[in-house]
Order: structure tokens, then sequence, then C-alpha cells
């Protein structure tokens, strides 16, 4: 089987070919595929290195050229479960991991790998460890454990006095009925279960547009130590909000390291990760995306101004415009032609496509009402990756009943709000979920559900998606915000759609 | 019935009231269940209705800041826009109010949708007065020398929400003047209208704690602002006196935080 070569460096495409085309038994020999990174490999990380996916190549570049990670904290098991930072940011993957990879994993190490710590990377580390359904979240979903205190702790280490009760309905993973690793224990943590987030056009991620946040209507919090506000786009829930906490929090959970690290570790890990950029660079049948005018690829990001809103002068995704012009007329192939021709349809249905937007705590939630007419760049505002110039939590459903596609593998809680205390906005005083989101940092009500908006780039190296892996290709993505807003798209409409968020 | 028609009606019924209100429309308040009518004239461009009981004339009033939430009955204090309405028609299919101010009450209702018969809706147009700089924009201090002001922040009912395109804007110039003159005291001062209204039957009184829990709120943002814990001085109280403001809607000013800075 050749299939692992979607991942391999097309620099040693060639040379892979070789050698892993040569039978199953040149594949059970090597065990270790070329695209993976495994800590302490030693291993040269490329200034610019491209890898086949689904849907064509993913380019990723470090500003600043080749990385020798001897000693590159990044790529270094810091801690003591084995694992390095790049375990769970493959550049393969967008510098996320995607689920083929965990599979790929779990069948060349029979489990083995520190992809597998017991503490995140199984759905309790109380589970035996040997078997693969104690696994499975990481391997259906491409899951892992976020194991977050009960009651509350704000980022800075302060106690937090939560709005709602919260109950555990269900729980195939058992966590969070554990003795040791549940809500009753005696350190009480709320397991969910997320999706890693990609490593890759910070800059994006920790900058601001404006000074005030409009989901709250006040300036963004000032970080005492650097006197620059904090963007708010950080994980998930928030629950970081500097790459530097962010670097502390997951060296002590994924890494298992309660030791801290040093100031010039901890600033090699930032200064890396400050550095890398993440695009899909090449399309099976749009061919090149910078080709014909448009400028898709990681090159683009690296250069151009973080935190912008789109507008008039920056339309979202202004990248692919010209594909609806002169890109059309000097493609090479009808076939090529056509797929450009889609994306550029695609863009203008991100922009224009305008339809209800209901009960989404932390946008209708603001002055715009509920319901609000508007297109899917009113929340994806940010020009480059589609975030939110604001930061970006939101209630899109992916995480809440009703409207969160059924998923009996995950955790259901059970959230009872105080009657002293506003309700969740849409959903009122009771809310049945699978992931608490921003809720399990503020501890309001209101916040429960919201989930921050992510980086768009990239996006076809690193399913599933969603924060719970519930959209497993990007047409499941189209199709569940047809489902939850009723927008009527057509099947080209979705085509099309897709195929944009393909480039990406 | 034709929208035509409608519209006549509309303005026909506007009419009777027009010799009184041209001059200086009167102040309207009553309590209702918001309709949304899904007009499609872009982002943003959808109508919210509201009719007043006490009348049976159905008002346009998608041109508050805080526009309603579906199921959910809303305050609405406003004026009628007559001029306006006799010459351009009505877009939305009620008479508008502007200024108008919509408040989000916790009592539900129905949730009704109408589509769009015909009506056009308003195409969304942002104020440019509502938009700030981003921020990489190095900001313009202001110049001295630097007297006494003070500024206020409206709130809706029964809420401490600081309310997007529009309180940011006063708080950003607040912030630009505190960082330039660097005033002896800000006193921050947070009101809630406690006296009990009857309004459409309802009877609506802010709760006492909603001044101090303003007034916090106004102060948290001017320390992010700049402001030091030793300028900002909090204070709150219960059913001021309106600001005197003949243009806008006084019972709405009651609803306020006052800053003023002091050298």
């Amino acid at each position: 089987m050749c299939h692992r070569l979607r991942f391999v460096p097309l620099s040693l495409t060639l040379i892979a070919h070789a050698a892993l085309c040569t039978g199953a038994a040149a594949e059970s020999q090597a065990p270790i595929t070329p695209y993976w990174w495994s800590a302490n490999s030693g291993r040269v990380f490329q200034g610019r290195s491209s890898y086949r996916d689904a849907t064509g190549t993913l380019t990723v570049i470090h500003v600043g050229g080749d990385v020798d990670t001897r000693g590159q904290p990044f790529f270094t098991a810091l801690g003591r479960n084995g694992r390095a930072c790049v375990t769970c940011h493959q550049p393969a993957d967008g510098m996320s991991i995607s689920v083929a990879t965990i599979q790929a994993r779990w069948r060349a190490t029979a489990g083995k790998d520190p992809l597998f710590a017991a503490v995140d990377g199984s759905n309790c580390p109380s589970l035996p460890q040997a078997e693969a359904s104690s696994h499975s979240l990481l391997l259906q979903r491409g899951l892992f454990r976020i194991a977050r205190p009960w009651p509350p702790r704000a980022p800075d280490g302060a106690a937090v006095t939560p709005q709602f009760r919260i109950e555990v309905l269900h729980d195939p993973s058992g966590c969070n009925l554990d003795p040791t690793y549940g809500l009753r224990s005696t350190h009480p943590m709320v397991s969910v279960f997320r999706r890693p987030r990609p490593v890759g056009n910070l800059k994006y991620v920790t900058n601001y547009g404006y000074i005030f946040e409009p989901k709250n209507g006040l300036p963004l919090p000032i970080d005492p130590r650097t006197g620059l506000r904090y963007s708010g786009n950080l994980m998930a829930d928030q629950r970081d909000r500097t790459l530097e906490e962010q670097a502390r929090d997951a060296l002590a959970t994924h890494l298992q390291r309660p030791e801290p690290l040093s100031a010039v570790q901890m600033q090699q890990i930032i200064d890396f990760e400050s550095r890398i950029y993440v695009a899909q660079s090449n399309d099976h049948v749009g061919g090149s995306l910078s080709d014909g005018g448009a400028e898709g690829g990681p090159d683009a990001l690296a250069a151009a101004k973080p935190a912008v809103l789109n507008g008039p002068g920056q339309p979202q995704w202004g990248e692919f415009a010209a594909w609806d012009r002169t890109g059309n007329t000097e493609s090479s192939s009808e076939a090529e032609r056509a797929f450009r021709a889609s994306v550029a349809r695609g863009v203008k249905l991100f922009r224009d496509r305008t339809f209800l937007i209901t009960d989404s705590a932390g946008l209708n939630s603001m002055n715009f009402g509920n319901p609000t007419r508007d297109s899917c760049k009113f929340c994806h505002n940010m020009t480059r990756t589609g975030m939110d110039v604001a930061p970006g939590q939101v209630d899109l459903g992916t995480t809440n009943e009703p409207f969160a596609d059924p998923a009996a593998d995950l955790p259901l809680f059970k959230l009872t709000c105080d009657p002293r205390y506003p309700p969740q906005p849409f959903l009122g005083r009771v809310v049945y979920t699978h992931d608490p989101g921003f809720a399990l940092t503020t501890g309001k009500c209101a916040d429960i559900g919201k989930i921050t908006i992510q980086d768009m780039r990239g996006l076809a190296a690193r399913p599933p998606y969603f924060s719970n892996g519930s959209a497993r290709t990007l047409r499941d993505i189209i199709d569940y915000y047809d489902r939850r807003y009723d927008i009527g798209l057509s099947e080209q409409d979705k085509q099309d759609l897709t195929n944009l968020l393909s480039v990406l | 019935m034709s929208v035509r028609l409608m519209r006549l009606l509309g303005i026909i019924a506007l009419a009777g009231v027009a010799s009184a209100t041209l001059a200086g429309a009167p102040a309207l308040t009553f309590v209702s269940c918001p309709v949304y009518r899904d007009t499609n004239n872009g982002r943003k461009s959808g109508c919210w209705l509201a009719t007043d009981e006490s009348s049976g004339i159905r008002y346009d009033i998608t041109q508050g800041r805080t526009k309603p939430q579906l199921g959910h009955e809303v305050l609405v204090e406003g004026r009628a826009e007559v001029k306006n309405t006799i010459l351009k028609g009505s877009p939305c299919g009620g008479i508008p109010l502007a200024p108008v101010v919509v408040s989000v009450l916790s009592s539900l209702c129905p949730s009704f949708m109408l589509p769009a018969e015909g009506y056009p809706g308003r195409r969304f147009v942002l104020d440019p007065k509502l938009v700030l700089q981003p921020a990489e924009v190095p900001e313009a201090l202001p110049p001295p020398p630097y007297a006494p002001r003070t500024w206020s922040i409206e709130f809706t009912f029964q809420s401490d929400f600081l309310q997007y395109q529009y309180s940011e804007v006063i708080l950003d110039e607040v912030g630009r003047y505190i960082r330039a003159s660097h005033p002896r005291e800000v006193a921050v001062v947070g009101y809630a209208v406690t006296r009990p209204r009857i309004i459409s039957e309802h009877v609506l009184a802010e709760t006492p704690e909603l001044a101090r829990d303003r007034a916090e709120m106004v102060a948290l943002a001017l320390r992010r602002l700049g402001a030091t814990e030793s300028m900002v001085h909090v204070s709150w109280h219960e059913n001021p006196a309106p600001l005197p403001d003949p243009q806008g809607l006084p019972e709405v000013s009651r609803r306020r935080v006052d800053i003023r800075l002091a050298y």
C-alpha cells in the first residue's frame, strides 16, 4: 500500500516512494513513517516543507529558514510521558494532528507511541491502556481529554464561583464519574474532549484588531507582564491568554512536566511557534493556489498584517478573487478552470449569501438581535484566517443540544443555572451539553457552549473538524451550517463552499 | 391587502397624528411582543416591528441600537419619525421610531416572524462616527488645556451591558482624555430607576443593585483604558433626574452612568 505517501514531504517523495511501495513487508519493517515527527528525533525542520493531503498539498514555512531541532524544546520530550509539542502538532497535519495519522500511529506502534499517553491520549487514565477501546475518542474523533478544574479557575488561577451546577448524565469515557479523575474526586475535574488547535499562523491568533470586545462592551484586558492586551482568541475556551500561558499549561498537562521551563526554553518555544505559517498551496484539480492572480499558500499569510477586519478594501478571501476573472482564462485545463471558478463562487457565497443567524450566544446575544440576517463573514471576519477580529467565543451549537450532531460516545452534562444569574440566552436555565466550552473558564451561564472560532487555514490536512471532531470532512462542515441555520444551500453551493475550504 | 394599500393606510393613520407630532413628536413608551420581518436588503437588513396596544399602531423599531430577541417582550421608548415617513414611506411596514431605545425584557411572549411582503427593509449603513480606529492606528490624544468634563453612558432597561457601537465610542474618548490629562479624580456615578412605572400594564422597576453594577462596569472599562486605581471613585444612586436633552429621550437618560473628570 502506498497511501502513506499522502503525507510524505514532496522533496522526499521519489525516495520515499521507492522505499514504501515495495510491498507489505517493507511497510511492516518501517513502522516510523517518514512524515511522522517523534520527540527527540534530531531532524532538521525545513524552512519550507510540503505534504500531500486529501485535496492537494499543504505547505508549512518557518520564517527564518531551517531549524536544527536538537535541543529545541518544541521537539524535545520535556516531561514524563515521552511527548514533545510536535507529537500532537505535526507539520504534515497542518501543525495539528489528523485522525488518519493517529490511527496510523496506533497501528505502527501497537498503541505504544507517547501520543497515546494515558493522561489525555486515552478516554481516562484509569482505563486499561493497552486496549484500543480505551483510546476510542482519540482514534475515532481525534480528541484529547482536557481536564478542567471544578469549580472553574480563571486563567490567572483565581477561583471562580460558577453560576451553574453541573451533573454528568452519561459518560462513555467513564472519566467524569471516575473516583480519581471525576467530578466527585478529591480534585474535582470536568473532562471534555477536544481537537488540538494548529500551531501556526499565530500572529493572527495573538493580535487584536480593536481594543474593545464587542461581546461584552469592555476594553480587552491588559497583560501586566507585557502591557499588551490579550487577544482573547487563544484556546477553545480561552483558558490561556498568551502563548507563554498556553505552553506552560501544555507542558504541565499534555507533557506531564510539573517543573517550570527555563525562560530561555520558553522563549525558544514561543519564537519557533511564532514563525510558523501553514496553508494549502496546491490543489489536485485546481493547481497552484498562487497562480492566476491568487494568493493562496503560507507566504502571503506570513507577509500580511494580522487582525484586519474584512471590508470594502479588504474583502474576505480576496486571495482567490482573481479566479473569478483572469485566473480562469489562464488555466491550463477545463477541470482546473472549473475548479477555480467553483472556488470563486464559494468566496462570493461566503461573503454575500445571507441567512438568518439564530439562537447563537455570543452573536445574537449582542445588540444585533435574534435573529439577525448576515453571512459567513459576520463571524469569520478576519481576513486571511477567517477568525473573529474580536475574541471569538460563540455558541454555534456544535456541542449543545438541540443543535449538536448525535454523539453517544461523548459525555453529556446537565448544567442548571442559578436563578440569581442570567441564563444561557437561548438555551435557558437547563442546558444539555457535551462541552460547556468558555463557561468552564468564566463560570457564567451566558458562556455555556461558546467555543472560540479558530484559524481556517490548512484545513484539508487536519480532519476532523469542530472542537469535538463532529465534522469528519470539509463537506460535513458545510452540511452542519446548512442544517443549523437553514441556509438552503444547493448542491452546487455546497460544493463551491467545500472547494473554498479545501484551498485555504 | 396589497402592499401599496397597506402603506397608504399606514400613512393615513400616521397623518391623523401628524399635526400633533411634526413640530416635535411626543415620546412613546410601551411594552410589546416584537415581530421580525425578514426583509432581505443585504446584511443586517431585517425589520423589527412592535405594536402599541394602547393605540393599535404598529411601529418600526429597527433603528434602535439594541435589536429585540424573538420570544421576549420589549420595552420601546421612542419618537415617531413622522417627516421622513411621509416623504419616503415605510420600509418595514410600520411607523418608524427614531430616536428609539429598545430594551429586551426577561418576560416571554410568542415568536412571530413575517416574510418581507414587498417591504424593502433598510440597507445597513454604519455611522462613521460609531466606528473606532483599528488598534494599529496611532491614537490622537486631545490637546490641552484640560477642563473638568462629564460624559454620560446610557443603558437599556435592567441591563449593565455596554452597548456595541455606542458605549465604546464614549469610553474611547474618555480614555484618551484620561491618558492625555491625568486627572486628579475620575468619578464614576451609576444610576438605576427603581421607582416603579406602569407601562402597558407591566410594572417596570430596575433593581437597586443595578446602579452599582453599571458604575462598576464602567469603572472596569476605564481602568483598562488607563485610569489608575487611585483616580477612580465609584458611587451609585437611584432615581436620578433626566439629562437636560430636549432632543433625546428623558426617561432613557435616567438609566445611565456619569463620568466626571476633575483636576
